[in-house]
């Protein structure tokens, strides 16, 4: 960037979308100097988040979430699996997080995103270390047999806060999941019984009987807050991210525990008080989640 | 994959593989069978477009026809590649995609490598590509959900996308194809009827300048049949493109009263229609 005087006179003479183009540094800060974000925000508060069933005819489960304009489609399918012999009464989980090259412009065919495995493993981790599903309860014939849920998520429109989405719709497709009902075949296979043709089986042959959905005792919920110079601002979009250098993601449990806190590295010294701020930050987003999120849920019900 | 432990155990679908001892019923000069969703044999799934569905790209559509859900995002027209050599004239690239759930088995999803360049080669014609020399115009499609016919709603939606990214065009192109099972002929297959076709047509058409940018013929036909095969899906890429339009119109007066628009125009793609 030229010397800061000229550029200063220069930004007053521009216009506003030339000069976001041209000094986006100093077009944001003279922003924050006025309490407010490019995007409209006051600086404290988080875009509005949205969440429904994603309509996924060929998953098990599906749900589609928005944060602001960044959107996410998680699907889950589950398979047949012989569990480990170390852990006979346990299903898995894998968790796999894609940027197709629709999401964004800086992600072309053949060039994968390097931020997707990072954001891939880091909601493994949370989704395993939340305690939210039992993998006991994955289970269908000890030793023999158990369920492999495969959790896909794809990012439809990248505008920031990436992981706090893409885990929001995990929760989200996680609690609108209906188990399949299987039975076990001659060859000693499982396979579906379709939903229609209960009739004809015997109810014996039903390995799940009345287990349609999993026990959810808690659900993990996200905020990502970018730091920058003494502000704290939560839920940046793509725009912001690429101006702010450290960031703080805090995950809550809906019983108000924390289950994981990263702040992978940058330049900005994250103080303690910083860090209580963002956690008490991450428990107000938490409410408005938790309560967009019950709301789906009932209005599937009713459905 | 973010599985546990080192060696993913193996694994497979309980979903009922009985499909494939399944006889047609489609064969026999049998006229009387009914389609699996019940539809009459020359009529199309009901289609649903919404252009912006996007914010990152200039331009994007969504399209929900029956089970097949596609979206494409347009950028640009932006910097081609450094290894480009100089052209006067714009670029078009194309890539098209499915997600790991599209198909009811995970994973099983054909790849489509042809897709990509088969969608370059139908909207080329009708894009005027001098109007952005140098620089090129990338249109990706994923493919959220395959219901069968996913080929031509790509084309139909990437064209969609193109409007919306203000892309000059000649006009829109809208794609519909027509299968050849047995003695009948089946407009806007679904998966099931795809994986029975004897024959495949596929036409895509402009509809306002009654001209065809690609006809893609597969399978045995006779000359008859495919004169009637033509004829109906013509019929139904105008039809289809009158539902098209009506999209792009709702969005111009939508974003003209509210002016949510982002920087540069919209819809100027049309200018030459």
């Amino acid at each position: 960037m030229g010397l800061p005087n000229e550029s200063g006179d220069l930004l007053s003479k521009m216009d506003s979308d030339a000069s976001r183009r041209l000094f986006p540094l100093r077009f944001y800060e003279s922003h924050l100097s006025i309490s407010t974000r490019p995007d409209g925000r006051p600086l404290k508060s988080a875009r509005e988040a949205f969440v429904g069933p994603g309509d996924v005819a060929s998953a098990d489960g599906s749900a589609m979430t928005k944060i602001g304009s960044t959107t996410m489609l998680a699907a889950i399918k589950m398979e047949i699996m012989t569990p480990s012999a170390d852990k006979p009464d346990e299903g898995s989980i894998a968790v796999e997080f894609y940027m197709p090259p629709i999401c964004s412009p800086l992600v072309r065919p053949g060039r994968p995103a390097e931020i997707a495995p990072v954001i891939s493993k880091q909601l493994y981790d949370t989704i395993m270390s939340s305690g939210m599903i039992d993998l006991k309860e994955l289970s269908l014939i000890s030793g023999k047999a158990a369920w492999m849920v495969y959790l896909d998520i794809y990012c439809l429109d990248a505008d920031g806060a990436l992981f706090d989405a893409a885990l929001y719709s995990a929760a989200a497709a996680f609690s609108f999941l209906q188990i399949p009902v299987v039975s076990l075949s001659e060859e000693g296979r499982l396979t579906i019984i379709p939903e229609e043709g209960n009739g004809n089986k015997s109810d014996k042959d039903v390995v799940n009987k009345g287990k349609r959905k999993l026990t959810i005792s808690s659900l993990p919920f996200s905020l990502t807050c970018g730091l920058h110079k003494n502000y704290i601002l939560p839920d940046p979009t793509s725009e912001e991210e690429t101006l702010m250098e450290t960031f703080v993601t805090v995950v809550l449990n809906s019983s108000g525990h924390l289950v994981s806190l990263y702040k992978p590295g940058g330049p900005v010294l994250a103080q303690t008080s910083t860090i209580q701020d963002c956690i008490a930050l991450t428990r107000q987003r938490m409410t408005d989640l938790q309560k967009s999120l019950d709301e789906a849920i009932t209005e599937m019900k009713v459905d | 994959m973010t599985g546990k432990g080192s060696a993913t155990p193996a694994t497979y679908s309980p979903s009922p593989t009985s499909r494939k001892g399944k006889p047609p019923a489609y064969k026999d000069g049998d006229l009387n069978w009914a389609r699996p969703d019940g539809r009459g044999f020359q009529q199309c799934r009901p289609a649903y477009f919404r252009t912006g569905a996007v914010n990152a790209a200039s331009g994007s559509a969504y399209v929900e026809i029956g089970n097949t859900k596609v979206i494409v995002s347009v950028f640009g027209p932006r910097e081609s590649k450094k290894a480009m050599k100089y052209s006067d004239i714009g670029r078009l690239n194309c890539n098209v995609s499915y997600t790991s759930f599209s198909t009811p088995v995970r994973g099983q999803q054909l790849d489509h490598k042809e897709y990509s360049s088969m969608l370059h080669k139908a909207l080329e014609g009708a894009i005027i590509l001098e109007s952005f020399p140098k620089t090129t115009v990338d249109v990706f499609a994923l493919v959220l959900e395959s219901g069968g016919s996913d080929l031509p709603i790509v084309i139909s939606c990437a064209s969609l996308a193109l409007a919306d990214a203000g892309i000059m065009m000649y006009d829109l192109v809208a794609s519909v194809s027509v299968y050849s099972l047995g003695v009948n002929l089946v407009i806007d297959p679904i998966s099931e009827e795809e994986s029975y076709q004897d024959g495949s047509l596929l036409i895509s058409y402009m509809p306002s300048r009654k001209e065809v940018t690609q006809l893609t013929v597969t399978g045995e036909w006779s000359t008859d049949k495919i004169n009637e095969a033509m004829n109906i899906c013509l019929d139904a890429c105008g039809k289809l493109g009158e539902i098209m339009r009506m999209c792009l119109k709702e969005a111009a007066s939508v974003s003209s009263e509210v002016n949510l628009g982002r920087p540069g125009g919209r819809l100027k793609g049309l200018q030459g229609a």
